[in-house]
């Protein structure tokens, strides 16, 4: 069976039967779509919910915020396919396990909510919130998920939030 | 120095929360004349009947993408000159080509924070007050 484990800031969109797309979470939170028509779906994993004029991610980092793992995970679905009116979500993660990140887990969990209320997505599963990390298992071509409660495992470190210094090449064509 | 609050600005994303959240960036630097639409197909007609200065459109919509779009807006007698930024992903650079070919002001790499839009704002009107 092929696994694809993703990451903070990550997201993959598959449409292989058997394929399981896989992530551990604290605060952060994954979303999972299911195209059931097209047999598609996607799952991505994000820490923060969307940018302000203070935020502290440097650009190359943006894709921590909900936000923008959305847009990618849904073009990304929709590239291969499947139809945004289709689109049916479970939403995983937003735990509060490090007491010093505040409410982080459960701001991310309110964002993920009303990003799929306001993008017309209907949530068929929420598991939000909560003090512990979890495992989530998604089987993209399938739509089945699978999400288990994690005790005493370490979580895949966060890493510093670093001060915006944009690379003075970003890579980008220069138009003007 | 142009005035933000004199800029009408159109802003047309399928994704209506990633549409909020460019509003309150442009809102943030002072624009008060803001409308929407979540596609090109709904935006073109609307931009025709009531001109704007500055045109800010994603390019991966369903029906019309923005590449099509600018060459829409370029292509109309009335509104060919209106300034046009275009949002794209990172991986796009054939499509940062194609625009420029067409025409566009500049571009933005999504994802991005609202600190770039003023950035390529900023490039194409000057220093906004």
């Amino acid at each position: 069976m092929a696994r694809v484990p993703i990451v903070q800031g990550e997201h993959h969109v598959a449409g292989e039967p058997g394929l399981v797309i896989s992530t551990l979470l604290g605060s952060c939170v994954a979303a999972c779509l299911h195209d059931p028509v097209a047999k598609l779906g996607g799952m991505n994993h994000f820490l923060l919910g969307e940018p302000g004029d203070d935020n502290p991610v440097p650009k190359a980092e943006m894709t921590r915020y909900g936000i923008h793992a959305m847009e990618l995970l849904i073009n990304g679905l929709m590239k291969r396919g499947a139809q945004r009116s289709r689109l049916r979500a479970h939403l995983y993660g937003g735990a509060s396990i490090v007491a010093n990140l505040g409410d982080i887990g459960q701001r991310n969990g309110l964002f993920a909510r009303k990003f799929l209320q306001t993008e017309g997505i209907v949530l068929d599963r929420c598991e939000l919130g909560g003090t512990q990390a979890r495992k989530v298992e998604f089987m993209p071509y399938e739509g089945r998920v699978r999400s288990s409660l994690v005790r005493d495992v370490p979580l895949p470190p966060v890493a510093p939030v670093k001060p915006v210094v944009e690379a003075e090449s970003s890579g980008e064509l220069e138009l003007f | 120095m142009p005035a933000a609050s004199a800029i009408k600005v159109m802003v047309v994303d399928d994704q209506t929360s990633m549409r909020a959240m460019i509003r309150r960036a442009l809102q943030d630097l002072g624009f008060k004349d803001i409308r929407d639409k979540p596609s090109a197909v709904e935006a073109l007609p609307a931009v025709k009947a009531d001109r704007v200065h500055l045109i800010i459109s994603d390019y991966n919509m369903p029906d019309m993408d923005g590449l099509q779009f600018l060459e829409a807006v370029r292509a109309d007698g009335t509104i060919g000159k209106t300034v046009f930024i275009m949002l794209t992903g990172s991986a796009d650079k054939e499509v940062v080509q194609k625009a420029a070919a067409l025409g566009v002001n500049n571009y933005v790499v999504k994802p991005f924070a609202p600190a770039a839009l003023k950035e390529k704002i900023e490039r194409v009107f000057g220093e906004l007050t």
